[in-house]
């Protein structure tokens, strides 16, 4: 049975590994090696490996069959890394609602939808391809390979060693287990450095890379008061991850951008422009998800942008009547009109209204828009169901 | 040495009866299911599943869940999901609400699906007026595909509110060969469903 290309990705993604360079002022990229082949034995099984996965990927049903938003996010690559780099790579967009991307050994990049909701301009989102292509660059996942199987073995070794030596070796394994785990920290500060000088270099602001990280600090935050759990105080990276924090990662990233101190234009618009078609699907999964707050942060990012679209206020009317309280179906219901308002009137905001107005007890005004709901989707595949509320 | 028979014995009893095991379920009537909630008169043999994934589901398959399941849940409560949560404060799920209408209880079980298993494709069908056990109730299907093989598993359910109390019956197998070769049990199985809510 296959196995799902997300655990693929993330597996193939997380074959990381190495240690940090002193971060200098001026964005030098290393050399690069056109057309580039697997050297070794294990690289050349991990290329294959990968080849696999990312056959399968092709064929997933995750995966965004769209050619224009392929070439929206192969676009921005190229303009992050340069031309001739970002031939070697190959984006593959999936339709997973949560914030990652990833790289693979043989240039295989996955961008799931949550990226693509989140990051608020083209330059965050060249952030993140930015630094997902430094992996690729500096051959992190064979790094990272060699780097574990180097320390499982010396692992063994000791185990046998301290045997013999009637020695307690307990904490000498410790020591490399958290060698390796810091080793992927080191791999990912590595990529994010690399990341930023290329986008010291690209057309976009360095600094968009500290924004996303703060971004996402914000709205772990958001979640976490909606459920009413403690501000997470410590973003000290712990013994196990492997990557390091929001916060060090938001810190470091802002200081080496002012070193650079580049400018450049974020493209916003632009990002929004791109992915529009898209939205409302995004949006869609991401209120479906019961992260309320969370929910509620991502849109008052975009809106900041955009404004407060009709895509949007039916997003939030949508996250509003799912919560289901009764005053949450008063502001359902106001924002539904507020999306009509802004011109977004398809079925679904006219199904949304009119259900919010029925279960606020307002029967025969909802059922007015239920009847609309109808008449706009006389096919619906609830259409039947809906009738029920609507007097003959 | 008597001790040491009787140990034996006990240990043997325990193991050919583990208290709490899967459970051949026959042909006939069956009036326990989800602890009494639900009865039926299923066809044909299913096999009652040990774990539950809450106090208020239970499942029954032919060839493994993965392959065909029922999935009863019974008489879930205001406040409460359909299933048990992983950690209640930071991954609850969508719970029963109040005002809830019939029209929202599909989009429940997706949300549930999307939140607890990373479901990530789904979509709901056709939905139409139906009756489960006298009861006004909608009758729903759905698919989405299974995140950790992707495979395309189709769901055909019927549902109810009565007394502030959310009853579901599902039917889930793969797109290819089982729903269309088991479809017709759960439709027979639904016929002689009753509520004891």
């Amino acid at each position: 049975m296959k196995r799902s290309v997300i655990v693929t990705a993330i597996a193939l993604a997380a074959t990381i590994p190495l240690a940090v360079n002193a971060a200098d002022d001026e964005p030098v990229l290393p050399p690069y090696v056109p057309a580039y082949e697997p050297q070794s034995v294990d690289e050349r099984g991990m290329w294959m490996m990968a080849d696999e996965q990312e056959k399968l990927m092709a064929l997933s049903e995750l995966r965004i069959d769209d050619e224009e938003l392929n070439a929206y996010v192969e676009r921005v690559l190229c303009d992050t890394v340069g031309k001739d780099r970002c031939t070697g790579v190959r984006v593959h967009i999936l339709n997973i609602p949560a914030f990652n991307a990833t790289m693979s050994p043989n240039g295989a990049m996955t961008v799931w939808s949550g990226l693509l909701l989140r990051v608020r301009s083209e330059a965050q989102l060249a952030a993140v391809l930015g630094h997902e292509f430094a992996h690729f660059e500096m051959r992190h996942s064979l790094k990272g390979f060699e780097q574990r199987r180097s320390a499982s073995d010396a692992w063994s070794w000791l185990a046998v060693l301290g045997g013999i030596a009637q020695v307690n070796t307990g904490d000498a394994q410790v020591s490399l287990v958290g060698s390796i785990f810091q080793f992927n920290r080191g791999q990912e500060t590595e990529a994010d450095l690399l990341g930023l000088k290329y986008l010291a270099q690209s057309p976009y602001p360095s600094r968009a890379a500290s924004e996303v990280w703060q971004q996402l600090m914000e709205e772990a935050d958001a979640t976490d008061f909606g459920r009413k759990l403690k501000r997470r105080e410590s973003y000290r990276a712990g013994f196990f991850d492997t990557h390091p924090t929001s916060l060090s990662r938001a810190d470091y990233l802002l200081d080496q951008a002012l070193a650079y101190n580049d400018s450049g234009d974020p493209r916003d618009d632009e990002h929004y422009a791109a992915i529009k078609k898209h939205l409302p699907k995004f949006l869609s999964d991401q209120v479906k998800l019961n992260d309320f707050n969370g929910t509620e942060y991502i849109l008052s990012g975009i809106a900041g942008t955009t404004g407060w679209t009709g895509e949007l206020l039916h997003a939030r009317a949508e996250l509003f009547a799912a919560r289901g309280n009764p005053r949450d179906l008063i502001t359902s219901t106001t924002l539904y009109l507020q999306a009509m308002e802004a011109g977004y009137r398809p079925p679904e905001t006219l199904r949304g209204l009119g259900l919010s107005l029925v279960k606020s007890g307002k029967r025969s005004e909802g059922a007015k828009y239920l009847e609309d709901y109808l008449a706009a989707a006389p096919e619906a595949p609830d259409a039947a169901i809906i009738k029920m509320y609507v007097p003959k | 040495m008597l001790r040491h028979i009787t140990a034996a014995l006990t240990a043997l009893t325990l193991l050919s009866f583990p208290a709490a095991a899967h459970k051949v379920i026959e042909p006939g009537l069956n009036n326990n299911i989800v602890k009494g909630v639900f009865s039926a008169k299923p066809e044909s043999r299913w096999n009652r599943l040990q774990q539950r994934d809450g106090n208020f589901q239970e499942v029954w398959t032919i060839d493994g869940d993965r392959l065909n399941r029922i999935v009863f849940y019974g008489g879930v409560p205001v406040g409460q999901p359909l299933l048990r949560e992983r950690d209640k404060k930071r991954d609850p799920l969508p719970a029963v609400t109040g005002n809830m209408l019939l029209p929202d209880i599909p989009l429940l079980l997706e949300r549930t699906y999307r939140t607890k298993y990373g479901v990530a494709i789904m979509s709901i069908g056709k939905q139409e007026p139906a009756t489960l056990d006298g009861r006004p109730a909608i009758a729903f299907d759905y698919t989405y595909i299974d995140p950790e093989y992707e495979v395309e598993t189709k769901g055909e359910a019927i549902a109810a509110l009565d007394n502030g109390k959310l009853y579901l019956v599902a039917f889930e197998a793969p797109a290819v060969y089982y729903f269309g070769r088991d479809v017709e049990k759960f439709r027979n199985l639904v016929t002689t469903l009753s509520l004891k809510g």
